[in-house]
């Protein structure tokens, strides 16, 4: 009975739930879920992460390319992360070129690795003006339920920190350039992002929304945390949020980005 | 603190329904709007109008980067349009940049406000985005400094005009929690000024 309940008034059946204190997945309303990370589930890839956060799940592969620095920055490498959204993860998609969800979760991915600094791209320089890494981060959404940017920045950067790449040996003079594949060495990230993504509904804050809950809801806002900092407060729009409001969102992300911290270090721990 | 100066022409083009040019600073749009048309099949909403947005850059086709300005817009026009006036209609707003010097999507969100007033639709209040900088030196300003590497974070605010709470929120750079507060207080002072600006423009016309 709750089943064709739920599809003949979903918003009811929402607020039903609410009422009583709880969200149908049986969560409370400041009650994240659980998280899972993966390294280097990719063996071809330089570094690659899968994470998942409840059922959303996102693959992060990471390919590393030599090529020229833009003349513009000629210190600095490249780090170029895509989202894709294929028509696997939700019945919403279809086959063919990135839909506007898509290509705005690469943007703010991108805004993330940009405001946070985590990685210097000064580092990935191996000759100014000649020679520097290029990363493609590629992140691959095989089930979309809700909080993707979240799920997101957990697989990128658990698949930057188990990046290494092979040493490079640069003659200048004779544009000659000698890799050596035995020899690898890890990146030096200097910190990490977490992102928390709150939905509103009716008054109502609910942490790490699923996707009914998302599409339900009438707001959003994505809360980004780096060592004690925000870096990225994001809310596209729809409906208002009081100040007091924000700011205890911005307290909950605190708390739940060193639980994932923590997570992504164990992972490591245990490789 | 310096406050910044707007200027704005109202109804510059003749086929939309609403538009504007509208500068802020050095930072100049021209946004048209017109609404409610007739949608797309595949798009038309049963209960609500469904708004579209389109940013274009100044030179080239848009890219990513416009995209997320485009869903940022259109979220907030949606927010402040009556879309339950005008179900199965779209209502489409249409932003051209013209010059940037660092409040863009402030800028382009203002004119989309004051173009959707131009047009005559219903709405269920009024928006004001306001932009503020972080300087390196921790100070707090309205203008963005000359140089780019100057700035330390950028806040961008949109406030509604009713309660004056917080519609959109995007941000740039690093920051502590205290500048993000003081940020949210000085801009939403300031948004009592931008709405002033709006009704002052809308009487002179």
């Amino acid at each position: 009975m709750s089943e064709q309940y739920k599809i003949l008034h979903p918003v009811k059946y929402f607020r039903d739930h609410l009422a009583h204190k709880i969200r149908p997945d049986g969560r409370e309303f400041g009650e994240y879920r659980p998280i899972v990370v993966n390294l280097g589930s990719i063996s071809t890839a330089d570094g690659s992460a899968i994470a998942k956060v409840g059922r959303t799940t996102v693959v992060c592969g990471i390919k590393a390319e030599l090529c020229q620095p833009k003349a513009e920055a000629a210190n600095e490498g490249f780090l170029i992360p895509n989202v894709e959204l294929p028509p696997l993860c939700s019945s919403k998609f279809r086959p063919g070129p990135p839909t506007e969800q898509a290509q705005v979760a690469t943007q703010l991915v991108a805004d993330i690795l940009k405001n946070s600094d985590c990685l210097d791209l000064k580092t990935l320089c191996i000759f100014p003006d000649k020679l520097a890494w290029c990363l493609y981060a590629d992140l691959i959404c095989l089930d979309l339920d809700g909080a993707l940017i979240d799920a997101c920045v957990v697989a990128l950067m658990a698949a930057l920190k188990s990046v290494t790449l092979p040493a490079v040996q640069y003659d200048p003079a004779l544009d000659n350039k000698q890799v050596n594949v035995q020899e690898r060495k890890a990146l030096s990230v200097t910190n990490t992002p977490i992102a928390t993504t709150f939905a509103m509904f009716d008054d109502k804050i609910l942490i790490d929304p699923t996707v009914d809950e998302e599409d339900l809801s009438t707001s959003l806002v994505t809360i980004v945390v780096k060592e004690e900092e925000l870096c990225f407060v994001h809310k596209p729009g729809g409906c208002v949020f009081t100040e007091e409001q924000l700011l205890k969102c911005v307290e909950e992300s605190t708390k739940r980005a060193t639980v994932i911290e923590e997570i992504i270090e164990t992972a490591f721990k245990s490789l | 603190m310096s406050k910044l100066k707007s200027s704005c022409k109202l109804g510059i083009l003749s086929r939309p329904d609403g538009s504007v040019l509208f500068s802020q600073d050095e930072t100049t749009v021209v946004a048209g709007v017109y609404g409610p048309v007739e949608s797309k099949a595949n798009k038309a909403l049963v209960e609500k109008a469904c708004v579209e947005a389109h940013f274009r850059p100044k030179s080239g086709l848009p890219g990513v980067k416009d995209r997320l300005n485009e869903s940022i817009i259109r979220n907030v026009c949606e927010a402040a349009i009556a879309t339950a006036m005008y179900p199965r209609t779209s209502v489409v707003v249409v932003i051209q940049e013209m010059q940037n010097n660092g409040q863009l999507i402030s800028c382009a969100l203002n004119a989309a406000c004051l173009a959707l007033l131009d047009s005559g639709i219903d709405m269920k209040c009024m928006f004001a985005a306001v932009t503020c900088f972080i300087h390196k030196d921790e100070s707090l300003v309205f203008t963005p400094p000359i140089n780019e590497d100057q700035v330390k974070a950028m806040f961008m605010f949109v406030f509604d005009s009713v309660e004056k709470s917080i519609i959109a929120s995007h941000t740039d750079g690093s920051f502590s929690v205290e500048q993000y507060k003081d940020a949210l207080s000085l801009c939403k002072e300031e948004c009592a000024n931008m709405f002033d600006f709006f009704k002052k423009s809308l009487t002179i016309k």
